[in-house]
């Protein structure tokens, strides 16, 4: 089963007292196709995760929500709530959460939550219900022996497995994974970022939302940029992280800031989403501003690699337009 | 857990660190910024997390303390900051030795240590704006009258400035929470800083901007820095040595 | 280090969101929870008011005995009727109300007080001590709180201030159970070992630390608990053994209607029954409210 994800101009506004808008997300627009994996980078408060509640319809009453978000024609953010909770969460889209631990009740084995979830999913029940399980969490590769202890008894890789293994129960065919790697250690960032690339490789498509680089560059194909809102850059993972490298001035500080390139942070903070400057958002911060960036520039581009900017760093030949 | 992370425990005290006596803080302020011997530490009493770890850190030296999650580099900063008593081991801050945790530890003892935690949602009183949150130091120990001389400046080397400071935790990110944490953890200007995971939950950008912060601040002041985390390539960066957490135990 | 990005200088030339959609959470919809605050928040404003109010605007003497009048059903002269005695009833309801509320809200202030000073003391300082309070109430809460409030005021002679006494006393075993339970909570926060860090005595900690995050769950413990005292009021005086019989409660009235309600009137007995319930569904609809505004993921119904 696979399924492509098209958000088409999705923008997510709330109303504060006062007359101001919090502008959470603007005009973002991606595709994702099965067996793709994008990673949605950028600083924390830029709009990431917003949008990732947006796609499950786990916005807060308040959100205004515009565009479209089709998971093979189905309008992810006009879709009834019960059409949601029925059809879609779990059984087209599967949330990967943040921290495995906090996901699993601490009082029951991993395979009754399992054997729980494959029932509510499958309607599989007496003597099935126990293979059933067995087989969901072998595909998360969580050892068979392990399924009658419970959630403290595992450690923090076997955690993350059980609670990936509920997240795939209904064979969802897109996976989004919101912060899957904060407060790991390296080892079982890489461990983490390996399991969602075998899914991804096994026909699924997922949506990576982090801000860690190099989990990023571990798992993603695509990579997009988000800041204050917008995407800045959509561009293929070998050519941001390799040569050539990216091409949006923030895209370019934000690498340039890691410990193994020039460790230097972009001067500034980012903007409050509630006051957006007129124009560019990151032209406060960029050397490369100029009068031009007093307009919001669009992002163009091809599928190849687009980008936001006025003055982008040109390397790609079609688009060398700066 | 049978005894709580936090306050006092009433069973006898091992040897080398005695009770809590009133008297002045032997020793000279002289000697490493740093020095623990022989410390086991944890929060179960048949299971301690540390067993045995011994770390000096030079008086003005940058040292990073790498481990994977859940190996006890958090618990040996939280001892090192007298703020987890010790079953065992000996703790010496500035040549002086420890000899009691938490409010039992003389109040100049324990501000010669500023401690910046791995969440600052958590470590910050959510109640307090930026400004309050920096000053609370010098409140707690009665010199209230510096903050207005020292926070701009302060509060300004860490990136924080205009309206940011007027604002509550809950209206900034976690980044600028995180530059008002570390503002906090210097307004005593400390001996010794302990950065116990600071930017495990921050961007690229602010991590690269708050450990600048922190180098600014060290080359003025000649402050010692214990820096705890996961990151190899980030602690080699930034410190003058890194220590692998497994080598701080006896063999 | 530069200064944060520069204000904005205008509005943003944002993209117009089109066919905006609000999108609501599951649960009961907030209009309804809207308008039982409304509704709570009336009839609290109503009864204090009442309270306050009629005795001041109207100083007729509820004690006045009418026996040519006595056991009237409700008419124009007599609103609400008259009792055994030929009083007027909607005068005594009023001042039995103002009785139940000074009761009610005088004892709650004074079982919140305790309870935050037991409960803090017994989180904050941790260890053998809170083992030995939290014993102590517990065998407090093993006795029943009429049982343990009428041993209170047969220590004293009848009147207000003992049946305050006898409740306040009674009452403070929950929110020492709150108190303590958020404080352990709050003191392993990291937020605490920073203050610690900073150099913040004990003392500092616990009043400007603990004790602000501790006051929103002690303050809504108060206010669930002024019906609690009302309910407690009425149950000693019915008894005969909080306010003395001549003077108006709403427990002593109830008391005086049983007698009537074998005479066939129903009156005596419906108008205190009804001013002790509805003030005491508004005040818990009110806290209920309250709780929402603390804790938004408690969607629990209104409990007594």
């Amino acid at each position: 089963m696979t399924a492509r994800l098209s958000v088409q101009e999705l923008s997510v506004r709330f109303p504060l007292r006062g007359g101001r808008t919090v502008a959470a997300v603007t005009g973002v627009s991606f595709d994702l196709d099965p067996g793709e994996c994008l990673a949605l980078v950028g600083e924390s408060g830029c709009g990431k995760s917003v949008l990732a509640s947006a796609l499950l319809g786990l916005l807060p009453g308040n959100a205004r929500v515009g565009g479209a978000a089709l998971l093979d024609g189905l309008d992810l953010l006009t879709a009834g709530e019960k059409e949601l909770a029925r059809r879609v969460r779990g059984r087209r889209i599967a949330l990967i959460p943040q921290s495995p631990a906090s996901h699993l009740t601490p009082v029951r084995t991993v395979r009754s939550q399992m054997e729980e979830t494959v029932r509510e999913l499958t309607g599989a029940g007496g003597p099935k219900l126990r293979g059933a399980a067995e087989a969901a969490a072998e595909r998360a590769e969580f050892p068979a022996d392990h399924l009658d202890r419970y959630p403290h008894q595992l450690s923090g890789g076997l955690a993350q497995r059980a609670a990936t293994a509920l997240a795939l129960v209904g064979e969802a065919p897109l996976l989004i994974a919101d912060e899957p790697t904060t407060g790991l250690d390296r080892d079982l960032v890489d461990r983490t970022a390996d399991e969602l690339r075998r899914h991804v490789d096994a026909g699924r498509g997922l949506l990576v939302i982090t801000h860690d680089l190099a989990a990023a560059e571990r798992i993603a194909d695509r990579v997009a940029v988000m800041y204050a809102g917008r995407i800045v850059e959509l561009t293929g993972a070998a050519s941001f992280f390799g040569a050539p490298g990216p091409r949006h001035p923030y895209a370019r500080g934000l690498l340039e800031a890691l410990p193994e390139r020039s460790f230097t942070p972009i001067p500034g903070m980012p903007p409050e989403l509630d006051a957006l400057p007129a124009g560019c958002a990151f032209a406060p911060r960029c050397d490369r501003a100029t009068g031009d960036c007093a307009a919001v520039p669009a992002l163009a581009g091809s599928r190849a690699g687009a980008v936001a900017c006025h003055h982008a760093y040109s390397h790609a030949p079609e688009t060398a337009d700066a | 857990m049978p005894e709580p992370i936090s306050g006092p425990t009433h069973e006898p005290l091992p040897e080398p660190i005695p009770g809590p006596t009133r008297e002045p803080v032997p020793g000279p302020a002289t000697g490493s910024a740093l020095e623990m011997r022989g410390v086991t530490a944890g929060y179960d009493r048949r299971a301690p997390v540390l067993h045995g770890a011994s770390l000096t850190v030079g008086d003005g030296e940058a040292v990073g303390l790498l481990g994977p999650s859940g190996c006890g580099k958090s618990t040996l900063a939280r001892v090192a900051a007298l703020l987890h008593r010790p079953r065992a081991g000996t703790v010496r801050l500035a040549g002086r030795m420890a000899y009691g945790f938490r409010h039992r530890a003389p109040r100049e003892l324990r501000t010669t240590v500023g401690v910046v935690f791995q969440q600052p949602r958590l470590a910050a009183d959510p109640r307090l704006t930026l400004a309050d949150l920096i000053a609370e130091p010098l409140r707690a120990t009665g010199r209230r009258a510096e903050a207005p001389g020292r926070l701009p400046a302060l509060a300004a080397s860490v990136g924080l400035g205009g309206d940011l400071l007027a604002r509550r935790p809950h209206e900034v990110s976690d980044g600028q929470l995180q530059r008002a944490c570390l503002a906090r953890a210097l307004v005593l200007r400390p001996r010794l800083l302990i950065c116990d995971e600071m930017t495990a939950m921050l961007d690229a950008s602010t991590t690269a901007a708050l450990v600048a912060a922190v180098e600014e601040y060290r080359r003025e002041h000649g402050t010692a820095l214990l820096a705890v985390g996961h990151d190899r390539v980030l602690l080699e960066r930034w410190c003058d040595r890194t220590v692998d957490f497994g080598a701080l135990l006896p063999r | 280090m530069t200064a944060p990005a520069p204000a904005p200088a205008e509005t943003p030339a944002e993209a117009p969101v089109p066919a905006a959609a609000p999108r609501r959470g599951a649960g009961r919809p907030p209009g309804a929870r809207a308008w039982r605050t409304r509704v709570s928040a009336v009839l609290t404003a109503a009864t204090v008011l009442a309270a306050l109010l009629v005795p001041a605007v109207f100083p007729l003497d509820q004690q006045a005995v009418d026996l040519a009048a006595k056991l009237r059903p409700p008419s124009w002269e007599h609103p609400f009727g008259t009792d055994e005695l030929g009083r007027d009833l909607l005068l005594r309801c009023v001042h039995g109300l103002r009785v139940s509320l000074l009761v009610g809200v005088v004892a709650a202030l004074v079982a919140t007080v305790v309870g935050i000073a037991v409960g803090g003391l017994a989180g904050a300082l941790g260890g053998r001590t809170d083992r030995l309070v939290m014993r102590v109430v517990d065998v407090f809460a093993s006795v029943p709180h009429l049982l343990l409030g009428i041993f209170v005021v047969a220590m004293f002679r009848p009147g207000v201030w003992p049946v305050i006494a006898s409740v306040g006393l009674t009452h403070w075993l929950s929110t020492a159970r709150i108190v303590r339970a958020e404080t352990h909570s709050l003191r392993s926060r990291p937020y605490v070992d920073a203050a610690i860090s900073g150099g913040a005595s004990r003392w500092r900690v616990a009043v400007r630390h603990l004790l602000p995050g501790v006051l929103p769950q002690a303050g809504l413990a108060a206010v669930l608990m002024v019906p609690h005292a009302i309910w407690h009021e009425s149950a000693l005086s019915f008894l005969g053994l909080g306010i003395p019989a001549h003077q108006a409660s709403l427990g002593t009235m109830a008391e005086a209607a049983r007698g009537s309600l074998l005479a066939g009137a129903w009156w005596p007995a419906l108008w205190p029954g009804l001013f002790i319930v509805v003030p005491t569904l508004a005040i818990a609809g009110l806290a209920g409210a309250w709780r929402e505004r603390i804790n938004p993921r408690v969607r629990s119904e209104l409990t007594l």
